[in-house]
């Protein structure tokens, strides 16, 4: 026995690998509960280390061209859910206002990791609470689509996240749409080594401010302190038409972190998670003041 | 199933289940040990290999999506009985410690120096950011590899 190789006892089933989305739909609904989309595999692949049995069969769906397909368009930009976060990243270099997404997308993890993870994967991982781009998401006022054999149903993300835990065998996230606005973006995470694991806290902020640096509009999202991530609506409201002088809305934070309930885990306790929100709420607006 | 694999140029036949990790396959079927499998969350690093010649960690790629793939080991990387640039420059700073991660930095390397001939020290260290040295030697580890640019 080498070192782990007990985690192959469970491993049983089969993985499909669909040619084409109506190929991938259709054996999605012949597997009912019994199957999976199959994407970058980083979550699934851990399935044994978190106790939990793997599906009997899996739809990979990385070799739809619709799926990894980037479209940046005049009034919104489009991407495949099986688009990587490393082509991601790559994608919005150039594009300043998709700032907290190219961050969220550049920085997670690891290169390798980067490279076969998905966004879609991101989105949809339930027990992966702590997702780089779905705050950057949410704060970029995201849509998503979900489709099944013959229909295709568009949602905000926040719909999304409030669905996605009952949404029935067969459907699967196939895009993701982010409207192109003016806007200053920036995305604060803290993670316990300078990079390559979990962030503790993820803050995404997009503001709009005028030229006395006034807030206009303004979306921040939190990420990593609760189970699922979540706008911060409170702030939002206490921001709006002040400075966004970065001391300033830290102290603002601090009056108001407490909603969050954090959660404890083996790498940072609940009091921690939240105790750092202040901080990334200055740091994401210095740096957005920056760009 | 059968899954028919590239690995280091030669085709072998794997009777695993679909969904095996590569790393079980290439290490308890065709006994390549160099990629090692310690955390089997991608975060170590110890168990890369090139897949399509880009780093991947080999716990987190099911045999089944591996099969249309050009596969390297550590194995693979001295053609000829020769050390490749990273292999010699490493043995050169006496950078090996314990060897455990060292299967893993060498091909992470090894893609570094083929792809990213001008990589700053900076742009080393994040190339490695999913490589973990246990002995943390990485200073050692971080010169071969400015050593290895610089000679290419």
């Amino acid at each position: 026995m080498t070192a782990g190789s007990h985690v192959q006892e469970d491993r049983t089933g089969s993985i499909y690998v669909a040619p084409s989305l109506p190929a991938a739909l259709d054996a999605l609904a012949d597997y009912g509960t019994a199957g999976a989309p199959f994407a970058g595999g980083t979550w699934i692949m851990r399935a044994p280390i978190r106790h939990e049995p793997l599906r009997p069969h899996y739809v990979a769906i990385g070799k739809i061209p619709e799926l990894s397909a980037i479209r940046i368009g005049k009034d919104a930009i489009e991407f495949g859910a099986a688009v990587t976060h490393a082509a991601l990243a790559a994608a919005l270099s150039r594009l300043p206002e998709f700032g907290v997404l190219a961050t969220a997308a550049g920085s997670s993890a690891n290169p390798a990791i980067r490279a076969m993870a998905t966004i879609g994967g991101n989105l949809s991982a339930l027990d992966f609470y702590a997702a780089d781009c779905l705050p950057a998401l949410l704060c970029l006022d995201a849509a998503v689509e979900i489709a099944s054999q013959g229909e295709c149903e568009r949602m905000s993300l926040i719909d999304f996240l409030k669905r996605r835990s009952t949404l029935s065998p067969g459907r699967l996230l196939t895009r993701i749409i982010v409207p192109r606005t003016e806007r200053r973006t920036a995305h604060a995470r803290l993670p316990l080594r300078k990079s390559g694991d979990y962030p503790v806290a993820i803050v995404s902020l997009s503001v709009n401010v005028d030229a006395a640096s006034r807030v206009q509009a303004v979306r921040i999202a939190v990420g990593s302190v609760e189970q699922a991530p979540r706008r911060w609506g409170r702030l939002e409201a206490a921001l709006l038409g002040g400075v966004l002088d970065p001391p300033r809305i830290a102290d603002i934070a601090a009056e108001l972190a407490g909603e969050f309930t954090g959660r404890d885990s083996v790498e940072a306790p609940a009091w921690y998670r939240v105790s750092v929100l202040p901080t990334l709420v200055r740091r994401a607006a210095a740096t957005a003041l920056g760009n | 199933m059968v899954f028919t694999l590239s690995v280091n140029g030669d085709r072998l036949t794997s009777h695993a289940d679909p969904v095996t990790p590569l790393v079980d396959v290439l290490r308890e079927e065709f006994h390549l040990t160099g990629a090692k499998p310690v955390c089997r969350e991608g975060f170590c690093g110890a168990c890369m290999v090139l897949v399509g010649g880009k780093p991947v960690p080999s716990c987190l790629m099911p045999v089944a999506l591996a099969e249309d793939c050009e596969i390297h080991t550590v194995e693979g990387l001295a053609g000829g009985g020769a050390l490749n640039p990273i292999q010699q420059a490493l043995e050169s700073c006496d950078a090996v410690q314990c060897g455990m991660c060292f299967p893993g930095m060498v091909v992470t390397l090894t893609h570094l120096l083929t792809t990213t001939s001008g990589a700053t020290r900076d742009d080393i260290r994040a190339a490695l950011t999913g490589n973990i040295c246990r002995c943390t030697g990485y200073e050692r580890i971080v010169e071969a590899t400015v050593l290895a640019l610089a000679a290419s």
